[in-house]
């Protein structure tokens, strides 16, 4: 088990190697990245079984008294900031963390990292930057390895923001495409404004707590050195980053945009890295949050919450396969949201994972679709399964798990998550809960009956299936999708669900609440017949309610005018400030700060060359006055 | 008998007007001649000081031809030095066509 | 008696000198520093300093008189009267009467015990040159030589034959 640390640096050994040796290895070296991958997968079952197998008693192990888990913590020494052993001084450490958590999202960013690096292989086929593909995924793989692992605040931010540009990277991986290059950099971007705060988050905490250890932190919070206001400051801070990376209201407008990446990019980033990388971090520091009442909790459900609702009724207009689903991917992240802030720790886990893998596979099903169409326009598609239907049953069932039918996984992890909210927050909070479960049942209802349903159309009769290396991947994550809500229950016998592996405090045993369960399956299922009726059968129409609530649908078409009011601001305030600045450094730092003393010794010395007459008399002259000077001085000194 | 004090003075005055002359020429002969002025009056001080003083403790015979001495060694660097500055003279006038100390400014600004 | 030779000498001697800096004339000039050094050695005498008298005779007298002159020969004579002083030769002549008013004070408010001019054996003067003298001696005949060959090379005609 401490040798976990070798699954990041298989991946981040492998990123410079294809750089180098990509031109000289067959397939550009891609078997480089695969080969890491596969085997950070298989040491993951090695960490996982060891990690089973260990007790409180095990060497470097000990049950947390901060979060109630088994943890695992191996270290060692970095450098010292300032001198070892005096005042202030800052001792760096390198350490990993190995606790359920850890475990958990090694295993789905492995896995599901494996997958889409295998589907690029079909998918990515005859790019110019094939190798360059595989090298920045192996180091995006890495980097968000790194980031679960890591112990201390300070390697969690470095992975941090070698996630952030590797996804700049990914992302704009066509860059010869403009929006692909603008989608890029507003990534960077919007993600970096709340890493800005998450960075003062960070040396906040180190202020108070003198120490980039999270366990320092904990501790300080626990016992109180950390008061609440300080604690409650910390949190918000650190949730910013979260908000920004997990494309969380009003951060979220970059992750739609993202989706000019290539397909199997978005797969990885919304399923397993990147966007989860803000669950996680809350998920990690859950300590700092919910202590002192969980006041910061709040403020995450509450935010958690609105981007859901959001997001969710987007994804129901919008007529892109991808950004239906990136949309769909904000929902569910703000439902994990909602569910931190719900207390319910177990579950925004839970569907974390199942979400990452219905959401791998609904993207590699999109991207599927694109191979074989060259369309992501919804209303041009139709039938689809008539010519691909491998993809178009993958795809369903990765609808049907994520839109929360019962069975499959994403009903019993959506359904830990309704009775967490029901369970400690306002009956209002339940409701809207309620309401986002049935439009995210309701948009997933619509993009795959859209899409594979209903009948063919003329122009998609040349689509064809997809070759092996990419139904392969998707049918093993539509398993995963598919049964993966499983691990939920509490088997008969010795295992208790994943309440009892993964918790916050308290192990939880598998409940269920007949009432809310019953709700949600009646709204998924209602949701999907109800899709099954308006896009297939015709039977309903849409247009009584259209006109009832006219008004509202262009809004909800743009976006809300997020983008637009973004850009407002940026064009009225930020570049109106930026001028200013501009202006400000050219007048006042260029010509006066520095081209000023400069020009200044140049008058000076244009002034002073002129005593330089080059004539020997002046010279001459310039002696005698001294002499003159020095002899008087002396004689008035002697005679006084 | 003349006093010291006014060999003295005479020697102030010769070296003044030798100072004036290397201040206000411009030609690089007369500038020579004006240091030879110099040279002169350092000299006649030296004299003048080594004859008066020379003898002041009687009982030691002829302690203090220090100044005549001197006064030697200034005539033998003045010849010297006056060979250099007709060298230096005649190189300038070759190169510049002229012996106008204004002519030789190349270490003007 | 010495009084009358003295002022007429110092007269010579200063008249000399203000002939060598006002005259236009470089020749002129040259004669004028001619009589100035000959009366130099008139106060020499007077002096009792006879072995330095006829060194300046023989040297100034002579040797750099006779170089001044061929100076002024080498060179273009008719350059010279156009060659006038300099633009900053009133405060030349402020500066000059400054430090004469500085000389003058301190010899005349520091004027030394007065004795009689004696008159030194010159044997005395030829033992204590090359007795005590005799390194600073040696090591004046160097410079000389070092000036001499200075002198060669300097004014030597330019690069050809090197």
């Amino acid at each position: 088990m401490e040798w976990a640390w070798l699954i990041p640096v298989f991946s981040f050994a492998a990123a410079p190697l294809i750089v180098v040796l990509g031109r000289v290895l067959p397939g550009s070296g891609s078997f480089l990245a695969i080969l890491a991958i596969a085997a950070g997968f298989a040491l993951f079952w090695w960490v996982f079984a060891g990690f089973l197998g260990a007790g409180a008693g095990t060497e470097n192990c000990l049950v947390s008294a901060h979060t109630g888990t088994l943890t695992c913590h191996y270290q060692m020494a970095w450098f010292h900031a300032g001198l070892a052993g005096a005042a202030g001084s800052v001792a760096l450490t390198w350490g990993i963390i190995v606790d359920p958590l850890t475990v958990a999202m090694l295993g789905l960013v492995t896995f599901v990292a494996l997958m889409v690096q295998i589907y690029s292989l079909g998918y990515m086929r005859g790019d110019s930057r094939f190798g360059w593909y595989y090298a920045v995924h192996a180091l995006f793989a890495a980097a968000m390895l790194t980031l679960v692992l890591a112990d201390n605040f300070l390697l969690l931010y470095v992975a941090w923001e070698l996630v952030g540009i590797c996804s700049y990277l990914l992302i704009g991986f066509w860059h010869e495409r403009p929006a692909a290059k603008e989608a890029a950099k507003k990534a960077f971007i919007v993600t970096r404004i709340g890493d800005v705060g998450m960075l003062i988050g960070i040396l906040l905490i180190w202020r108070e707590v003198g120490s980039f250890s999270m366990f320092d932190a904990f501790e300080a919070v626990s016992s109180g050195a950390m008061t609440e206001g300080v604690t409650t400051v910390a949190a918000l801070l650190l949730f910013l980053g979260a908000m920004g990376k997990s494309a969380q209201f009003p951060f979220h407008v970059w992750l739609p945009d993202a989706m000019e990446g290539p397909t199997p990019v978005s797969a990885l980033i919304h399923a397993a890295t990147m966007v989860v990388a803000g669950v996680f971090l809350v998920a990690r520091v859950y300590p700092i949050f919910s202590a002192y009442d969980g006041d910061a909790l709040l403020v995450v459900a509450v935010i958690g919450l609105i981007t859901a609702l959001m997001a969710s009724t987007i994804a129901l207009v919008s007529v892109d396969l991808k950004r239906i689903l990136a949309y769909s991917t904000i929902s569910h992240l703000g439902l994990m949201m909602l569910s931190l802030g719900a207390f319910g720790y177990t579950a925004a886990i839970f569907h974390l994972l199942a979400h990452g893998f219905a959401k791998a596979l609904l993207f590699l099903g999109a991207g599927s679709v694109m191979h074989g169409t060259d369309e992501l326009d919804i209303r041009k598609m139709g039938g689809l399964r008539k010519v691909m239907p491998m993809t178009a049953f993958l795809f369903s069932l990765g609808a049907l798990s994520l839109g929360g039918i019962p069975i499959l996984s994403g009903f019993w992890s959506k359904d830990e998550i309704l009775l967490a909210v029901n369970d400690h927050l306002n009956p209002a909070f339940i409701i809207l809960a309620l309401l986002t479960a049935f439009l995210s049942a309701m948009y997933m209802a619509r993009a795959m009956f859209v899409t594979f349903f209903g009948n063919l159309r003329q122009e998609m009769e040349h689509a064809h299936e997809s070759p092996a290396s990419m139904i392969g991947p998707m049918a093993l994550l539509g398993v995963l999708a598919a049964v993966f809500g499983f691990v939920g229950f509490n088997w008969p016998g010795s295992y208790q669900g994943i309440g009892s592996f993964l918790f916050f405090h308290e192990a939880e045993g598998f409940h269920f609440n007949w009432w809310l369960g019953i709700l949600s399956m009646i709204l998924a299922v209602g949701a999907f017949v109800l899709g099954y009726l308006i896009y297939i059968k015709d039977r309903v129409s849409l247009e009584g309610f259209r006109a009832r609530i006219g008004g509202l649908i262009p809004v909800v078409e743009n976006k809300y005018y997020f983008d637009e009011a973004y850009q407002w601001v940026v064009d009225r305030v930020v570049l109106v400030f930026a001028n200013f600045i501009g202006l400000f450094d050219r007048i006042v730092i260029n010509d006066l700060a520095v081209n000023g003393p400069a020009n200044s010794v140049h008058r000076l010395g244009i002034a002073m060359r002129l005593h330089v007459t080059g004539h020997v008399y002046s010279y001459a002259m310039g002696m005698v006055l001294g002499t003159i000077a020095l002899s008087i001085f002396w004689w008035f000194r002697s005679v006084s | 008998m003349v006093d010291l004090v006014y060999f003295q003075l005479l020697s102030a005055a010769l070296f003044v007007i030798g100072m004036y002359g290397v201040l206000a020429r411009r030609s690089a002969v007369l500038i020579v001649m004006s240091i030879e002025l110099m040279l002169n009056a350092v000299n006649i001080n030296l004299i003048a000081a080594a004859s008066h003083l020379g003898y002041r403790s009687v009982g030691e015979a002829f302690t203090n031809f220090d100044g005549q001495i001197i006064a030697i060694f200034v005539i033998t660097v003045a010849a010297a030095e006056l060979g250099l500055a007709l060298a230096i003279i005649l190189r300038i006038y070759r190169n510049r066509g002229s012996v106008n100390v204004d002519e030789v400014d190349l270490m003007k600004w | 008696m010495s009084w009358i030779l003295f002022i007429a000498l110092a007269v010579l001697t200063l008249g000399g000198g203000l002939g060598v800096v006002a005259t236009r004339n470089v020749v002129h000039a040259a004669l004028a520093l001619l009589l100035s050094l000959l009366a130099v050695a008139g106060i020499y005498l007077i002096l009792f300093a006879e072995f330095l008298a006829i060194v300046q005779v023989l040297i100034y007298g002579g040797a750099i008189t006779i170089v001044l002159l061929f100076a002024i020969m080498l060179t273009r004579t008719a350059e010279y009267p156009r060659i006038t002083d300099n633009r900053q030769w009133p405060l030349a002549a402020v500066a000059s009467v400054a430090t004469l008013a500085v000389l003058a004070g301190s010899f005349w408010t520091k004027a030394a015990v007065d004795t009689q001019p004696h008159n030194p054996a010159l044997t005395d003067l030829a033992n204590s040159l090359f007795t005590r003298w005799a390194i600073p001696f040696e090591i004046a005949s160097l410079v000389l030589l070092v000036a001499l060959i200075g002198a060669i090379i300097i004014a030597r005609e330019s690069e050809e034959g090197t």
